[in-house]
């Protein structure tokens, strides 16, 4: 009896602690429970939750990125960049982004799986290094349409419309103007990563080579293939998060990206919890995003200070924490 | 009268269901070498860990100089008194650390020593130990670039610092050059004459007649032999040790169609000798011998993870020099590998997707796994195998030793292969699972060959139409499993030399 | 240090000589030789536009009157800031200027500084020494201004939204001049206080902003007194398409400020700041005439330039060199002059 409560305690707990949340939030901030509010729930989150479903990715095969908050934005300036000061159009920048992040990507992965530096600190050394290189360009300047370039010349380019439309379309559904792009954006990665990661033979080897790299590769798995192929996606995914966030912006904004590298890793990591699952998942990483999302929302909505926000972050975390190392394990020793 | 260092009665010890140690009996003299022999599996190491403090005793007494002994952790035991050198070397050393801090490591994990190092006054002592136990190295050399034989030796050394009563050495000579082995011998004679009881691990004979007083033999949990009456009969050790009753299961031989596997003049390392051997279709070989004897290194090659040295192997008389894992299972090459917790089973997985990892192609369309097709796949070899779950989605983490190992097998015979390689298939296996498990590895050898590692002799009988001994890198003799000879078996697995030798002893 | 203080009263008695025109040869000493004097900016924060453009300063200023600048940057290490002032005093410079920081670290420094004879201003830090200067631009005022024009534009009865984070010195300056004006106008509701330094900070701002704007659909006025601030409470309302409802008032200026202040229909109506590169050159200027043996007073306020929507929009400003031209008072700040004093070419 006391098993099935667990097993139903670590399957549902966190789903249930989200629904309560919900209910309690719409009860106690006046405007909480809209459609709206929830779009702007979602639109807060699909930044970090883009990155985070890329970290996912790392983490399934036993890796980690810390490098996607400054590969976000690095991609950030890129964009700006790109347009500003080169002034190509918007299909120049996005796809610069995407290569440059596919490329942080590659160079992860074999700094990880050829030159046997552990992933931690390749990726912390390349995440110093997107944020020294994204600013030399420009000095360590903001990149903006009327910048001086020095010699009295001034930067004429401007963030194209179609590249805005990325961050700042929205699309009617019910509601006039409700969806915005970036959740759209979301929405499909994350589908595309749940599909990848749980229902392909791809996926599943990469779950198996997290596991057991060893056993992975005596049944003939590719494992360096796969491992630099999880750092090419996380960097990818994390290139398009910088373009969202220069659309979003509409400049290239210096800024560290630390917290984007954070506040993704909690989603990934939160995402243990969700369902029970005990190991990185993308279905769980959306819904813990989701849950750090709708958790600030609510508490901006009823006033709440900005390091109480932080303080609950971190709650959240260890808790989500507890659930899948300690509770899970308990379940898995009584199952024996 | 030697002084009993160490007595055990009546130890036990099991992990969940596992059964590992059913009541082991022995004592360890001062000024004595003991050497303890035994097939992998047979509890060799969980025995050490025991008296080492590793493990908790489930039942049974110990006695340390006629005191009881039940040490909390490996710390305790050191402190009073048993000191523990383990098989792998980087174990007892600190590698980053030089040699001298090496020495004197434990004194500065002892409650009430400094906070702060004397570094003078530390290599002093070090100093004092290095010469007493004739080392002569370099005080200030990182012991990561010694040799391997220093390093065993500053292992040694850094447990003679605590002047222990007993010292574990465990297969201390794995790694060593014959004339490394020879200075760590002088260093076990001379502890012997200090009055240290030694209880020495090993299998390798040669060893074994140089340092033994005396020997015990372990088997399945037990002791199977004590040996102590000069001149040692080696050769009754090493029966004792592998062990061959017959067995209950009748092989009808085999003797197998067309060859499909040759090796021809082969050699496992640069230095190797030459062996040929051929495997027919249908045919079930048995490849046996100790640890080290080079049959692991043969599996490997054959399955892409080592380089072949020289000579020639060929699949279906076609050559076959596979680059990787992956080009060796194209060619239809497949490998159950020893150790199946570190090298087979994936964790996080449940039994279905344990079983169908290689194969995740075939239940795919596209890339997308067709999880139904691969459930009802892998629920038909559960059933074929005999694993005992509720279903083929628990996890494999709930499953018994015997029944993983079956999951894994049935990984391997799920799909039509022209060589099937099985590492120690009966590695922590109960005796039910083996049974299951040979037998469907007979019953569905034709359309193959079968080559089967293994170190234990009556595992052998049981399985297959041919064993073939090999001792160092190299095929010693060869058995058709019909009305066999098992005291030239028993001779070729202990080494023709070291077999003669020690009826000559 | 015998040697520096001789050089500082012959360069006090040029000075007394006085009133002649501004040539190399003509400026006191130790002007007269520029390229023997060396002064140091010792920088605690760096990143960001604002910090990028009072080093620009700095630099245009120093080049104007000749001398070696040798910066150091301590990028947000208060130990090693400190450090830099001893490793400044060691390399011999004649003067220090120290851009931001934390009081406690850096008041012993300075005063090893000034006990080595090396005359000393401070930007935006308290070293809390009689002999330093400190050069402010005024936060106070900067907040001030904005809210004055807030009040103009949407009488004394308005309901606002307020961005805050406290403990940050120059935010903690301006929200002085906030509880002032409310105190003053009781009928102004503050509906909401938020903020957050979480990086991007436009982004995290725009993000809280929103919920803030669903939950208060009341409020008609923002007070954002930092351009990050701003920046993101306007991608909220453009976001939230309330745009004509909301009006945002700020401080500091950039030129991705100028052009979000002149989106059409943007809800950024007027912003106050103080030209960071104006701060920068009158920061070396003041440092200046200390070394010629002048004194620049107490404190150098730098004072601050209103700049509305519709004043760029009239006069199509597109970045800063363009508010500079247009809006002189933007472009030098008539502050720690002398008539030696050379200023950077326009």
């Amino acid at each position: 009896m006391n098993d099935r409560i667990l097993d139903f305690a670590i399957k549902y707990g966190f789903l249930i602690l989200l629904v309560g949340l919900v209910i309690y939030f719409s009860l106690s901030a006046p405007g909480f429970s809209s459609p709206r509010s929830a779009v702007f729930v979602l639109q807060s989150v699909a930044i970090t939750g883009i990155l985070a479903l890329g970290v996912t990715c790392t983490l399934v095969v036993d890796g980690f990125d810390l490098s996607i908050g400054a590969v976000a934005t690095s991609a950030l300036m890129l964009s700006a960049y790109s347009m500003v000061i080169l002034e190509q159009p918007a299909f120049v920048a996005v796809l610069l982004c995407l290569l440059i992040g596919a490329f942080v990507g590659l160079i992860n992965g074999l700094l990880i799986v050829k030159f046997r530096v552990p992933d931690l600190l390749a990726t912390l050394g390349m995440m110093f290094l997107l944020i020294g290189l994204q600013r030399i360009p420009t000095q360590g300047n903001s990149i903006a349409t009327g910048m001086s370039l020095g010699n009295g010349v001034v930067a004429e380019g401007t963030f194209s419309q179609a590249f805005l439309w990325i961050g700042r379309h929205r699309f009617d559904f019910f509601v006039e103007r409700l969806v915005p792009m970036p959740v759209v954006i979301f929405l499909v990665i994350a589908v595309l990563i749940w599909l990848f990661l749980g229902f392909t033979r791809h996926g599943r080897l990469m779950y198996a080579i997290g596991s057991n790299e060893r056993a992975a590769g005596l049944v003939g798995a590719p494992v360096n293939t796969y491992k630099v192929v999880a750092y090419m996606i996380s960097g990818v995914t994390a290139s398009i998060g910088g373009i969202l966030l220069a659309a979003r912006l509409g400049r290239g904004d210096i800024a560290s990206g630390n917290n984007l590298l954070l506040d993704s890793v909690a989603a990934a990591l939160i995402g243990f919890a969700v369902l029970g699952a005990a190991r990185p998942n993308a279905f769980g990483t959306a819904i813990g995003a989701l849950f750090v999302g709708i958790l600030l929302q609510g508490m901006t909505m009823m006033n709440a200070p900005y390091y109480t926000q932080d303080f609950v972050k971190g709650a959240v975390l260890v808790a989500a924490l507890v659930f899948t190392f300690y509770l899970s394990s308990r379940r898995t020793g009584a199952g024996h | 009268m030697p002084e009993k260092a160490l007595e055990i009665r009546g130890l036990l010890k099991a992990f969940g269901r596992n059964q590992v140690l059913k009541g082991i009996d022995l004592s360890l003299e001062s000024g004595t070498v003991t050497v303890l022999m035994g097939a992998n599996g047979a509890g060799k190491s969980t025995l050490v860990k025991v008296i080492c403090g590793h493990h908790r005793a489930d039942g049974g007494d110990l006695m340390l100089a006629g005191r009881p002994f039940s040490p909390a952790d490996a710390s305790d035991a050191i402190s009073k008194g048993v000191v523990t050198v383990h098989q792998s070397i980087d174990d007892g050393v600190i590698p980053e650390l030089d040699v001298a801090n090496n020495l004197m490591l434990d004194r500065l994990v002892e409650t009430g020593s400094g906070f702060f190092v004397h570094e003078g006054k530390l290599r002093k002592e070090a100093q004092k130990v290095a010469a007493s136990m004739g080392i002569d190295v370099d005080l200030k050399a990182r012991v990561a670039d010694l040799s391997v034989a220093d390093r065993q030796m500053i292992a040694i050394a850094r447990a003679m610092a605590r002047a222990p009563k007993v010292l574990i050495l465990d297969e201390p000579t794995s790694s060593l050059s014959a004339a490394e082995a020879n200075r760590l011998f002088a260093l076990i004679d001379r502890l012997r004459d200090q009055g240290v009881a030694i209880l020495y691990i090993s299998h390798r004979l040669s060893d074994i007649r140089r340092v033994a007083d005396r020997i015990l033999c372990m088997r399945d949990g037990s002791i199977s032999g004590v040996f102590e009456t000069q001149p040692l009969d080696y050769e009754a050790a090493v029966t004792a040790m592998l062990g061959h009753r017959m067995t209950e299961v009748d092989i009808s031989v085999e003797k197998g169609g067309a060859p499909v596997l040759e090796l021809d003049g082969i050699r496992l390392s640069t230095d190797g000798n030459r062996f040929d051997l051929s495997a027919r279709d249908g045919e079930v070989i048995a490849l046996v011998g100790l640890l080290g004897s080079g049959k692991s290194r043969l599996a490997e090659t054959i399955y892409g993870m080592a380089r072949l040295e020289g000579g020639e192997m060929r699949i279906d008389g076609k050559p076959f020099r596979p680059a990787s894992v992956h080009d060796a299972i194209a060619h239809g090459v497949f490998m159950s590998p020893k150790d199946r917790g570190s090298n087979a089973v994936i964790p996080a997985f449940d039994i279905a997707n344990n079983m169908t990892l290689p194969f995740l192609s075939r239940f795919s369309a596209g890339s997308f796994l067709q999880s139904r097709r691969l459930r009802s796949r892998s629920r038909e070899m559960n059933e074929r195998l005999g694993v005992v779950c509720q279903s083929e989605t628990d996890g494999i983490g709930t499953l018994s030793g015997g029944n993983q190992q079956k999951v894994m097998i049935a990984r391997w015979l799920m799909e039509p292969c022209r060589v099937l390689l099985l590492d120690e298939p009966f590695q922590g296996v109960d005796i039910g699972a083996r049974r299951d498990i040979g037998r469907q590895i007979r019953a569905s050898a034709r359309g193959r060959a079968t080559l089967v590692f293994m170190t234990e002799i009556d595992e052998a009988l049981e399985i297959a139409d041919r064993i073939v001994v090999m001792t160092e890198g190299t095929i010693a003799g060869e058995h058709i499993n019909e009305n066999i000879d098992l005291a030239a078996l028993v001779s070729d697995i202990s080494g023709t030399e070291a077999g003669l030798a020690g009826h000559s002893a | 240090m015998l040697r520096r203080n001789f050089i500082a009263l012959a360069g006090a008695a040029t000075m007394a000589l006085g009133g002649l025109p501004a040539m190399a040869s003509d400026m006191p000493a130790p002007f007269d030789k520029p390229e023997d004097v060396t002064i140091a900016l010792v920088r605690y924060l760096s990143t960001g536009d604002f910090f990028q453009a009072y080093l620009s300063g700095v630099e245009s200023q120093a080049a104007a009157l000749g001398v070696e600048l040798r910066v150091f940057d301590s990028r947000q290490d208060a130990a090693l800031q400190a450090d830099m002032v001893d490793q400044a005093i060691a390399l011999g410079v004649d003067g220090i200027v120290i851009q931001h920081g934390l009081t406690e670290s850096m008041k012993e420094a300075a005063q090893r500084a000034v006990d080595a004879g090396i005359k000393v201003v401070a930007f935006d830090v308290n070293v809390e020494n009689e002999a330093i200067p400190q050069i402010e631009q005024s936060d106070y005022l900067l907040g001030k201004m904005a809210l004055d024009q807030a009040l103009e534009d949407n009488g004394n009865a308005f309901t606002a939204g307020y961005v805050y984070v406290p403990g940050i010195a120059p935010l903690d300056r301006r929200h002085v001049a906030w509880e002032e004006v409310k105190a003053a106008n009781p009928s102004i509701t503050e509906a909401a206080q938020f903020g957050t330094l979480d990086n991007p900070i436009a982004n995290s701002i725009a993000n809280q902003a929103r919920a803030v704007l669903q939950a208060n659909p009341t409020i008609n006025v923002v007070f954002a007194p930092y351009d990050e601030f701003a920046k993101g409470v306007k991608i909220a309302v453009d976001e939230a398409g309330l745009t004509d409802d909301i009006d945002i008032y700020s401080a500091d200026v950039s030129t991705a400020d100028i052009s979000a202040m002149r989106e059409p229909g943007s809800a950024w109506v007027a912003t106050v700041a103080t030209n960071p590169a104006v701060v920068g050159e009158a920061s070396v200027r003041a440092l200046a005439l200390m070394l010629a043996g002048e004194d620049p007073g107490a404190s150098v306020i730098v004072p601050p330039t209103l700049i509305t929507q519709s004043f760029l929009n009239e006069q199509d400003i597109k970045n800063m060199d363009d508010l500079g031209e247009k809006m002189p008072q933007f472009r030098h700040a008539d502050v720690a002059m002398s008539d030696w004093m050379p200023l950077p070419p326009r």
